[in-house]
C-alpha cells in the first residue's frame, strides 16, 4: 500500500517543472541541495548523536574540489564530482577522529573550529580564489542534454535524491542505522550490547561526509560557481536549524524541514533579518515544546489525546523457561586474580581475586561503596583495572574493549537501567541480537537484499524472544513510559539476546516487590539451567541466600569473605561490614530460611 | 626579542577578553551543566551596548560598560528562563536552543544597529607607552588590569558570599543543594546572569580593539568557548590559562600564518583537545555505569 503512495509523488515529481518558471525551479532546485545537506546531518546528528556542526563543510569541499578539478587542473566534469564526493568522504573520516575522543559539546565546538578553519583556507588560498571564488564551471555534460537549463538539471537532481533519500531510509531501518540509535540513547550500554562504537562513529561520519559531498557536488554543477559566504557558519546554523525544525531522528523531517525553510528563506528574501529573527525563535520554541520537531508532532499529538483515554492496560506475561542445556563452557568460567583499581587518590579494589566455575550462581554483596559495581565495570571493560587480570575461561581479557567482551559471551545489566529510551522494546532486543561485526556494513551498499534477509530473521528471533520473557504485549511500547518491574525484565532479556555465557546482573531486584523478586529468583535459576553461568550483585539478602551457591563479601574494596551462603552470612566480620547491624542480614523474608539467625 | 615581546603582550590582551569569555562559559557550565552557545552573542550585544552608551549617549566609558552588564545580564535571565524546562535532561538540545537564542540576538543586533557594524575610539591615549623599550599599547594594559580586576571579584564572590557558596553547591550535586534550602533555579539565573555580564565586560572592552560588528560574536564565542575547553571546563583557573593560551597562540599564528591564522589555531586546538580530552585543569570524568 505504502508504495503506491510513491506513484503519485513521483509522478507530481515528473510533472513539477512544467508549472513553474526560471525562478522558481531555481529555488526548488536549491531547496533540493538543501535537502540532501539535511538528510547527511539527520544521519549524524539525529540518527547518530555526533553533534557535527561541520556538515556544511563538507558541502563546501565537495563544491570546491569540484570546482577546482575541473578549472584548475582540467578535468571533466563527472571524473571531478566523483573525485570531490570521494574527498568530502575522506574528510568526513577525518573529523571523525576527535568524534572518538570526544563527544557532545567538545565534539559540536572542535567539529565548528573544523568549519572556520576550512573557510579561513578558502577564504584565503589562491588556488581556490579566495574571496572572489571560483566561477566559470563547465556545464556537465549530459548525452547532449542540456544541463544548463535549469528544469532539465532538475530531473538529474531529483534522480539523485531519490536514491540517496531511499538509501537513507534503508539505512536507519536496518540493523545498522537501530545500532547507531542505540548508541545514541546510551553509548555506554549499546557498547556492552557488542556494537563496536568507534566504528558506528566513524561510519556516521562517512554518511555525513557522503551526502555533503553529492549535495556540493549538485551545487557546483547548478549554480558553476562557488564562494566562501556559501558555505559560512551562518548557513552552517540555517542548516541546523531545518534539521531541529524538521525533526532531526526523521530522515524524511529532515527532508521537510530543508525544503521548507530553503522555500521560506526565498520568499523572505527581501526580509532576511527577520527571516533570521523567525527561524532562530521558532528553533528555540521547538527544542522546548516540540524536541522532534515537525516529524514529531503526530506521534506527540497521539500521545496528548491517548493520556485522556482509558485503555486496557497491557499484562506482565510469566516467563517461559527455556529448554534446560549443558553448561556452555567447562573449568572456570571467569577468574580475577588480584585485581586493584584507583581513581585518583581513591582505592576503589584492592588485590580482590575470585574465581567463578562455569555453571555457577555467585553472588557479590557488600555495604554500598565496597567496590561490587567497579568490579563489574572491570570486568565487562569498562575500566581497565590499575593492577592484576581478568581472565574468561583462562583468557587474559584485561583491557578488551566492551563491545569486544559482549562478542566473546559476557552480557550485563545496569544498576540503573540503561535501556535505549527511544527505541521500543523490540528494538532493544533487536540491537542485542544482532552478532554482526559494524563492518559487515559494506554490504549495505553491495548487497541490500542480504541485508533486508539478516534484518527478517533477527525480527523472529526477537518475536521469540519477546514471548518468553512474556513481553510481547509491550514490544511496540518505549520503555521509558512502562513500569520499573517491566523494565526490570527487559534489561534481563536484552542482556540474554547476547546468548552470552557469563552472564553479570547488577542489582536486578532493586525496586521489585517481593512477587516480582520471587519470579526473578525463578529467572535466573532457569537461566543457568540453560547452561549460563552467572554473577550477580544483590542487596536483597533474602534472594542471595536462596539463590546463590557461593557468596563473595567485599568490604572497602577488599574481599573480606568468600563461601558458602550460610557460612558467609554468620562470619563476625561480615556482620560488621554491614555497619555493624546483624539485623541488616536477617529482615528478609520467607523464602531465605537459611538466612542467619 | 623585542618583536617577540610585543605580540606576546598584543596576545595577553586579546587573551585576557578570551579568558573573560571562557568565564561566562565556564561559570553557566559548572552551575547547572550547559553549554551557552548563544554566549558569543552576547558578547558581541555587549560591545554594541557599551559602544552606543559611550558614543552615542556619551557617557563615560565605564559607566556605559556596567550599563552594558546589565543589560545583557537581563538577557542572560530570559535565557535561563526560557530553557528551563530542559534542564537536567536533555544536554544536545539545550546546546540547540542556545544556538537558537545566538541566531535571534544576531538578527536584533543587525534590526537595532544595522549590517555594517562600527569603529569604536579607544577610551585611552592611543600613543603607545614604551616599557623597557618594548611598545606597548596603553588600552592592551587597561584591559589586562580590567580583566584581573573582574576574575578577583568573581573568585572573592563564590568563596565568601552566601549565594556564592549556594552556586558552588549546585554546581557540586543539585539535589544535595535542594536539600539544604538552596533554590536551584535561583541559582541557576544568577550563573547566567552573571556569565552573560561577564560577556559584556569582554564585548565593552574589545570593542576598542576589533570592528563592532554583528558577526563579531561568531568567533569571540568560539574562540572563548575553545579556550574554557582548553583550560579545562567549568574550571576557573582553567578558563583564565585556557584564555591566555589561546590569546598567545592567536597573536603569533596570525604573525607567522598570516591569513591562515585561524586555521593553525583550530587545527592546533583540535589536536590538543585530543590528546587531553578535559583540558589542562578539568577533572578527569569517569563514565559511571
Amino acid at each position: 500500500m505504502r508504495r503506491l503512495a510513491l506513484i503519485p509523488l513521483a509522478v507530481a515529481a515528473v510533472l513539477l517543472p512544467y508549472g513553474l518558471d526560471r525562478y522558481a525551479i531555481h529555488v526548488v532546485d536549491v531547496a533540493i541541495v538543501f535537502a540532501l545537506l539535511g538528510i547527511g546531518l539527520g544521519l549524524v546528528m539525529g540518527v547518530a548523536g555526533q553533534v557535527n556542526l561541520a556538515q556544511i563543510a563538507f558541502f563546501g569541499i565537495g563544491a570546491y574540489a569540484c570546482a577546482i578539478l575541473t578549472t584548475r587542473a582540467g578535468l571533466g566534469f563527472w571524473v571531478a564530482a566523483a573525485l570531490a564526493v570521494l574527498v568530502a568522504v575522506a574528510v568526513g573520516l577525518v573529523v571523525a577522529i576527535p568524534a572518538l575522543r570526544v563527544q557532545s559539546h567538545y565534539l559540536g565546538i572542535v567539529t565548528l573550529g573544523l568549519a572556520l578553519a576550512f573557510i579561513n583556507w578558502i577564504t584565503n588560498t589562491p588556488e581556490a580564489g579566495g574571496s572572489e571564488g571560483i566561477s566559470d564551471l563547465p556545464v556537465p555534460p549530459m548525452f547532449g542534454i542540456d544541463l544548463t537549463s535549469e528544469h532539465l538539471f532538475y530531473y538529474l537532481e531529483i534522480v539523485v535524491f531519490a536514491i540517496g533519500l531511499a538509501f537513507a531510509l534503508f539505512v536507519v531501518a536496518s540493523p545498522l542505522g537501530r545500532r547507531m540509535r542505540a548508541m545514541r540513547d546510551d553509548s555506554l550500554a549499546a557498547g556492552a550490547l557488542g556494537a563496536d562504537i568507534p566504528l558506528l562513529r566513524v561510519t556516521a561520519f562517512v554518511l555525513s561526509g557522503l551526502y555533503g559531498g553529492l549535495a556540493g557536488v549538485l551545487y557546483a554543477g547548478l549554480i558553476r560557481y562557488v564562494a566562501p559566504e556559501t558555505f559560512s557558519v551562518a548557513n552552517m546554523f540555517l542548516l541546523l536549524a531545518m534539521v531541529i525544525i524538521g525533526g532531526r531522528q526523521s530522515i524524511l523531517g529532515c527532508v521537510a524541514g530543508a525544503v521548507a525553510l530553503s522555500l521560506l528563506r526565498e520568499v523572505l528574501a527581501d526580509f532576511s533579518v527577520y527571516a533570521q529573527l523567525g527561524y532562530g525563535t521558532v528553533v528555540v520554541l521547538m527544542v522546548v515544546f516540540a524536541p522532534t520537531g515537525l516529524a514529531g508532532l503526530p506521534r506527540l499529538l497521539r500521545a496528548r489525546l491517548s493520556r485522556h483515554r482509558s485503555g486496557e492496560r497491557a499484562e506482565l506475561r510469566p516467563f517461559t523457561p527455556d529448554d534446560p542445556a549443558p553448561v556452555q563452557g567447562g573449568g572456570d568460567m571467569l577468574e580475577v586474580r588480584g585485581v586493584s583499581m584507583r581513581f585518583k587518590g581513591l582505592r576503589a579494589l584492592e588485590e580482590v581475586s575470585l574465581t567463578v566455575p562455569a555453571g555457577q550462581i555467585r553472588g557479590v554483596v557488600g555495604p554500598n561503596g565496597s567496590g561490587k559495581t567497579t568490579l563489574f565495570n572491570i570486568v565487562s571493560g569498562f575500566y581497565v583495572a590499575t593492577a592484576g587480570r581478568v581472565l574468561l575461561e583462562g583468557d587474559d581479557v584485561g583491557g578488551v574493549a566492551p563491545y569486544r567482551l559482549a562478542r566473546r559471551g559476557v552480557a550485563r545489566t545496569f544498576q540503573n537501567l540503561r535501556l535505549f529510551g527511544d527505541l521500543t522494546v523490540r528494538e532493544n532486543l533487536l540491537v542485542a541480537l544482532d552478532h554482526t561485526r559494524t563492518a559487515w556494513t559494506w554490504r549495505y551498499v553491495a548487497l541490500p537484499h542480504a541485508v533486508v534477509r539478516h534484518d527478517r530473521a533477527l525480527r523472529d528471533q526477537a518475536a521469540r524472544l519477546l514471548d518468553r520473557y512474556g513481553l510481547t504485549a509491550f514490544a511496540d511500547a518505549q520503555p521509558r513510559s512502562l513500569p520499573y518491574g517491566i523494565q526490570r525484565r527487559i534489561e534481563i532479556a536484552r542482556a540474554m539476546a547476547l546468548s552470552p555465557r557469563l552472564l553479570l546482573l547488577d542489582e536486578p531486584a532493586a525496586g521489585l516487590n517481593g512477587e516480582e523478586v520471587l519470579r526473578l529468583a525463578e529467572m535466573v535459576r532457569s537461566l543457568r539451567a540453560s547452561g549460563v553461568t552467572i554473577v550477580i550483585i544483590e542487596h536483597n539478602m533474602g534472594l542471595v541466600m536462596s539463590l546463590c551457591d557461593q557468596v563473595t563479601v567485599l568490604s572497602g574494596g577488599r574481599v573480606i569473605a568468600d563461601g558458602l551462603p550460610g557460612e558467609v552470612a554468620v562470619l563476625p566480620e561480615v556482620v560488621e561490614a554491614y555497619l555493624g547491624e546483624p539485623a541488616y542480614l536477617s529482615d528478609d523474608n520467607e523464602d531465605a530460611p537459611e538466612a542467619a539467625r | 626579542m623585542r618583536a617577540f615581546l610585543q605580540t606576546l603582550i598584543g596576545g595577553i590582551g586579546f587573551g585576557a577578553v578570551y579568558a573573560l569569555v571562557a568565564m561566562g562559559f565556564s561559570i553557566v557550565y559548572r552551575t547547572m551543566g550547559l553549554v551557552n552557545f548563544a554566549h558569543g552573542s552576547v558578547v558581541m550585544i555587549g560591545a554594541y551596548a557599551a559602544s552606543t552608551f559611550s558614543m552615542t549617549v556619551a557617557l563615560p566609558f565605564p559607566v556605559a560598560i556596567v550599563i552594558a552588564i546589565v543589560v545583557t545580564g537581563l538577557i542572560g535571565l530570559v535565557i535561563e528562563r526560557v530553557l528551563r524546562p530542559l534542564e537536567g535532561r536533555d544536554f544536545d538540545l539545550m546546546l540547540i536552543g542556545t544556538i537558537g537564542f545566538g541566531t535571534v540576538l544576531e538578527a536584533l543586533a543587525i534590526l537595532i544597529w544595522g549590517a555594517t557594524g562600527h569603529a569604536v575610539p579607544s577610551p585611552v591615549g592611543s600613543a603607545p607607552l614604551d616599557v623597557f623599550g618594548v611598545r606597548v599599547r596603553a588600552y592592551s594594559l587597561v584591559v589586562i588590569a580590567v580583566a584581573a580586576g573582574a576574575t578577583v571579584l568573581l573568585a572573592l564572590f563564590l568563596r565568601r558570599t552566601k549565594l556564592g557558596a549556594a552556586m558552588q553547591a549546585v554546581a557540586m550535586d543539585p539535589q544535595a543543594a535542594t536539600a539544604v534550602g538552596v533554590h536551584v533555579g535561583r541559582s541557576n539565573a544568577m550563573a547566567f546572569a552573571i556569565g552573560a555580564g561577564l560577556a559584556a565586560l569582554a564585548g565593552g572592552l574589545i570593542g576598542p580593539m576589533l570592528y563592532v560588528s554583528p558577526v563579531m560574536g561568531g568567533s569571540l564565542g568560539i574562540k572563548g568557548f575553545a579556550a574554557a575547553i582548553f583550560g579545562g571546563f567549568g574550571s576557573i583557573p582553567g578558563a583564565i590559562v585556557g584564555g591566555m593560551a589561546f590569546g598567545i597562540l592567536d597573536s603569533f599564528a596570525a604573525g607567522t600564518f598570516q591569513g591562515y591564522s585561524e586555521l593553525v589555531v583550530f587545527l592546533v586546538f583540535t589536536v590538543a583537545i585530543m590528546i587531553l580530552p578535559t583540558g589542562i585543569f578539568g577533572e578527569r570524568t569517569v563514565n559511571r555505569a
